[in-house]
């Protein structure tokens, strides 16, 4: 059988069986319910073995802790009601081909007391009745959270133990002292976010050793390697990842035995029939090896939830599933026991489970970056180790049931290497980008292997990435990236160049930084951008200082050894992923404001140093009255004829936009992480640009107060006429510096009357963007929106109409409806291309919509 | 409050029923009710923390919250001008009137207003006020989720809008 061997690539036929249908239908009804069962389980083994206050817990001590919640876990082996919009039960009216849940809910919102869980205690009484996203919750799980669960973590969860460690290295004193300044910025939350206080998670496991060996493979193995282990640590942690193991090993079983005894108390034959199989499959996987393509996705699926249990549900992603799990897929079709009808509904059904969940969001982070989903990433397509087309029959089979399901987890990303893989393909991408409006994702094999490999991954490594999270690149379960280390505010170390260390949200006379000079003394741009980059500097150490206190509070007491026996390296270093298990140890920063900064700087160059249209002093004037009263100067800053502007090939602004990209990278390059890696730098912003930007003063490209920052790497909105100037800016920047990953957004505008004319254009829009430019990678990725401007404005207006109505972010898919407001207004201001034309449509930044 | 009558409010509750408590609570809840208005706004702090340690004593479930709980709160102005705490161990309340430096957590507000939006936001969000910057927090954010939830409860138990 070739690898491909479908005659229609787009799997036309392929249609939503009824229980997909039924299951999809609950899926969307039902609202997310929060599960009390992981945090009362883990926090009374914790109470009962004496884990709080322990300065040090062992990978043994939370493998033991998660064996005993997995065999303590509920079985469900289908869940018979969800909760509706109204917060009444509903009945769910099919069963799905998976057993188990992440939580113990349909739909459901695991939470974490270790992390962020706390947050969301002052809204146990009225989170059911919150604006924004409302979650149900029992009476008496208030209670349990409220009694049993919340008070045990007051002085435990990572974010305190963080605290009180920078305290007491500052001063001896845990309490009673001033936090630690990198803790109080980060409470500012205007200046960088560092993810760790609320999960590492980030990363993609080894699917492919468990499918082949089975989890009673990977015990064997280290159970081995303990008895031959010398250092005592090491015994220790052999032993905890077959303690993990069995643990996983017990709750399929569970699994199996409840739908054995669901299975006795039918009478429906067809049904008795599916509930033993369910059984003989959870019986027999993730124990054993997979044996079939069901076993396979069983296998995925069980360890799926277990390293659930263990790791926060952010943007923990899944890999290049199309890749471990084509030679079982290709096995049972050339077998004749699989055929396509029964794959897809098998993926369909999985897509579901895997979207089950939903994050702990308490209403600030609703309000200021709401709308996310848990941002599980599949990769399928590109190309193998050896650089060979590694698009198969099943690459398309993902496809079609994401296409099918338009859900917004798992988040679906395509790697595309021209010349390799098949044009068809590539067209068949943005075929499903036109259908959906807003998924898969591209990525551009040549432009992102070479990031990867300029940061020391073999080529073989970085030819095996996958998508984690939202956009960024790593290899597949070998990658402890944490990606989402530092999220840093570009636009802050702007503004703390202009105000001399201080800045605006933190108010005047408050030095929060360090004095770099008064806009009236520079005499020169040259020293203007030398201030700058001491002010990034400084906010780059600032957030490093915090993030790797935050990783060493991680090693002192959130191992993780189920994870760490799902990876290549810890296995064989004997070491916990958070010791620097794995074989690639790097830690991610993000930016954020990244083409407002660009354009700004243009700005001031352009218009304060060399036209010397005004001075730096009344500009910052105008900035602080929000360019009120200055509409010349205004309408100046915003016109890419007078002032430059990154995307429009304007060798000012581009050079400007190289020059910060190589700047950032070289800064964050000098750290060494906790775990003995180095930092990569990336361009994605989630919804972070929306939420930064709320909280931030204009800015010198023109941007007024409050107004959103523009989304990862893309130009700003607005500003960029020409769709291929636009791509070849973006395109001109090296790959090498941006290894953790870029957003590019764009938006299209639908053309159903010439749909066939509009894919082509399509195509070439998006090979024209990754075709390398001399000495150079070409783009390295790029995501869509293809939805009309009325329509976005409509579902604000009427968002009950548009429950499904699927948007890429920066990074990340998500629904329409559950966006704030003004990131509801940042996806309908963005710049929108007409394929017909190359222009943009025209644009008017009113911000009325919303 | 004399710890004999402390004793005797304890004891009461338990055979009193909420809606006979609430009836005795009836000065503390209309002073809440202005002051969550902002009619009362000066005293808010003074009055929640009033009627938190008089809700401790005779509304039984409301006291659950105590169980086990110890914890030191400091509340103040950037200025100085107001400042009270409370402490939480064994099972009770203790009012302070003047900063105690000695916390687990300490609550800057630029003043009552800002404090009352802290702890009763729209949607119990006590973190968006931290977000513009009208209150500062130094310390155990995990004990103001706490204190955000018993603020919360004691409201709805005394049925204050």
């Amino acid at each position: 059988m070739r690898q491909v061997s479908l005659k229609d690539l787009a799997l036309s036929d392929q249609k939503r069986s009824a229980r997909v249908e039924a299951l999809r239908e609950a899926y969307f009804r039902a609202v997310p319910e929060v599960c009390c069962e992981r945090p009362r389980l883990v926090t009374g083994y914790s109470r009962d073995k004496g884990l709080f206050g322990k300065p040090v817990l062992s990978p043994l001590d939370k493998a033991r802790l998660y064996r005993h919640v997995l065999e303590n876990r509920q079985p469900v082996v289908a869940h018979d009601y969800g909760v509706g919009r109204d917060m009444q039960p509903f009945q769910v009216k099919a069963r799905s081909l998976f057993a188990g849940s992440t939580t113990s809910h349909f739909k459901g919102v695991p939470m974490f007391p270790e992390y962020m869980g706390l947050a969301i205690w002052p809204e146990l009484l009225n989170i059911k009745q919150r604006a924004s996203n409302p979650y149900f919750l029992a009476d008496d799980d208030v209670a349990v959270l409220n009694e049993e669960v919340f008070p045990y973590w007051l002085g435990d969860s990572i974010i305190e133990r963080c605290r009180t460690r920078m305290n007491k290295e500052r001063t001896g004193e845990p309490i009673g002292s001033h936090d630690a300044p990198e803790m109080v910025l980060l409470e500012y939350l205007v200046f960088f976010l560092t993810s760790k206080g609320n999960c590492i998670s980030h990363t993609i496991p080894d699917f492919s050793k468990v499918l082949r060996v089975g989890l009673r493979g990977i015990i064997e193995e280290a159970q081995q390697r303990g008895r031959n282990a010398e250092e005592p640590e090491q015994r220790d942690f052999y032993t905890a990842i077959a303690e993990a193991m069995e643990g996983i090993v017990s709750f399929s079983r569970n699994l199996a035995r409840e739908a054995r005894r669901l299975a006795g108390l039918t009478s429906d034959a067809a049904e008795k029939a599916e509930l033993l199989t369910l059984a003989d499959v959870n019986e027999r996987v993730p124990e054993y090896p997979a044996r079939s393509f069901r076993e396979g996705l069983t296998t995925v699926w069980v360890c799926w939830t277990a390293i659930h249990l263990e790791n926060p549900d952010v943007g923990l992603s899944l890999g290049r599933l199309d890749q471990v799990l084509y030679d079982l897929y290709r096995h049972d079709v050339e077998a004749g026991a699989l055929s396509i009808d029964q794959a897809i509904e098998l993926l369909c059904c999985l897509w579901l489970k895997i979207g089950d969940h939903v994050p702990t969001v308490p209403a600030t982070g609703e309000q200021l970056f709401g709308g996310t989903g848990s941002n599980q990433a599949i990769t399928v397509g590109g190309v193998d180790a050896e650089g060979r087309d590694a698009v198969n029959d099943l690459t398309y089979l993902m496809i079609r049931a994401t296409e099918l399901m338009m859900l917004r987890d798992p988040n679906l990303n395509a790697r595309y290497f021209s010349g390799v893989n098949p044009p068809a393909y590539l067209r068949r991408l943005c075929d499903v980008n036109l259908n959906t409006g807003a998924t898969p994702a591209l990525h551009n094999d040549r432009a992102v292997i070479a990031a990867l490999t300029a940061k020391g991954d073999t080529i073989e490594q970085a030819r095996d990435y996958g998508i984690t999270g939202c956009v960024e690149p790593g290899s597949n379960g070998r990658f402890y990236g944490a990606t989402a280390a530092v999220l840093l505010n570009l636009t802050s170390v702007l503004e703390l160049t202009l105000y001399n260390g201080e800045h605006r949200h933190t108010g005047p006379g408050v030095l929060i930084s360090e004095r770099t000079g008064d806009a009236a003394s520079f005499a020169s741009f040259d020293a203007f951008k030398t201030a700058f980059v001491r002010q990034a500097s400084w906010m780059v150490d600032r957030a490093t200082t915090l993030n790797e206190a935050l990783g060493r509070t991680h090693q002192d007491v959130y191992p993780t050894p189920i994870l760490s026996s799902l990876f290549e390296g810890p296995m064989e270093k004997g070491k916990d992923l958070i010791f620097g298990g794995a074989s690639i140890n790097s830690s991610g920063a993000s930016i954020i404001g990244f083409a407002d900064v660009v354009d700004s700087l243009a700005a001031i160059q352009k218009v304060v140093f060399e036209d010397k249209a005004i001075a730096l002093p009344a500009l910052i004037q105008a900035l602080n009255a929000n360019f009120v009263g200055q509409d010349v100067l205004l309408a100046r800053l915003c016109n890419p004829d007078k002032t430059p502007k990154y995307g429009n090939e304007q060798p000012a602004a581009d050079s400007l936009a190289r020059w910060l990209a190589t700047t950032l990278d070289g800064l964050f390059a000098r750290k060494t992480n906790y775990r003995g890696g180095r930092y990569r730098v990336g361009y994605w912003t989630m919804t972070n640009h929306a939420g930064f930007g709320r909280l931030s003063r204009a800015t010198p490209n023109g941007r007024r107060d409050g107004e959103n920052f523009t989304s990862g790497m893309t130009p700003v909105s607005g500003v960029t006429p020409s769709l291929t100037k636009a791509l070849h800016s973006v395109a001109s920047l090296p790959s090498a510096l941006l290894a953790n990953g870029v957003a590019v957004n764009l938006k299209y505008t639908p053309d159903n009357a010439h749909r066939d004319k509009m894919l082509d254009n399509f195509v070439a829009s998006v090979e024209g963007y990754f075709d390398p430019a001399p000495g150079g990678q070409g783009g390295m990725e790029i995501q869509f929106n293809v939805t009309t401007h009325d329509t976005f404005v409509d579902a604000v207006k009427n968002p009950q109409k548009y429950p499904e109505l699927l948007v890429r972010v920066s990074g990340y898919t998500a629904y329409f409806k559950d966006l704030n407001p003004q990131m509801q207004q940042e996806i309908i201001d963005r710049t929108e291309y007409d394929l017909g034309t190359g222009r943009a449509v025209e644009f008017s930044r009113t911000g009325s919509s919303v | 409050m004399t710890r004999v009558k402390h004793f005797l409010f304890k004891l009461l509750s338990w055979f009193l029923p909420d809606r006979i408590a609430r009836r005795l609570m009836r000065k503390e809840i209309e002073d809440l009710q202005r002051a969550l208005e902002g009619t009362l706004t000066d005293k808010f702090l003074e009055i929640l923390l009033g009627g938190m340690g008089l809700a401790f004593l005779l509304l039984r479930g409301f006291r659950r919250n105590l169980a086990g709980f110890s914890g030191r709160y400091l509340f103040r102005t950037a200025d100085g001008t107001v400042a009270a705490g409370a402490r939480f161990a064994s099972g009770h309340m203790h009012v302070l009137h003047e900063a105690d430096n000695a916390y687990d957590v300490a609550v800057t507000f630029k003043d009552p207003a800002a404090l009352r939006k802290f702890l009763f936001s729209k949607d119990q969000d006590i973190l968006a006020s931290i977000l513009v910057n009208e209150v500062s927090v130094d310390g155990n954010l995990n004990y103001i989720y706490k204190f955000g939830f018993m603020a919360r409860d004691l409201v709805n138990r005394l049925g204050v809008a």
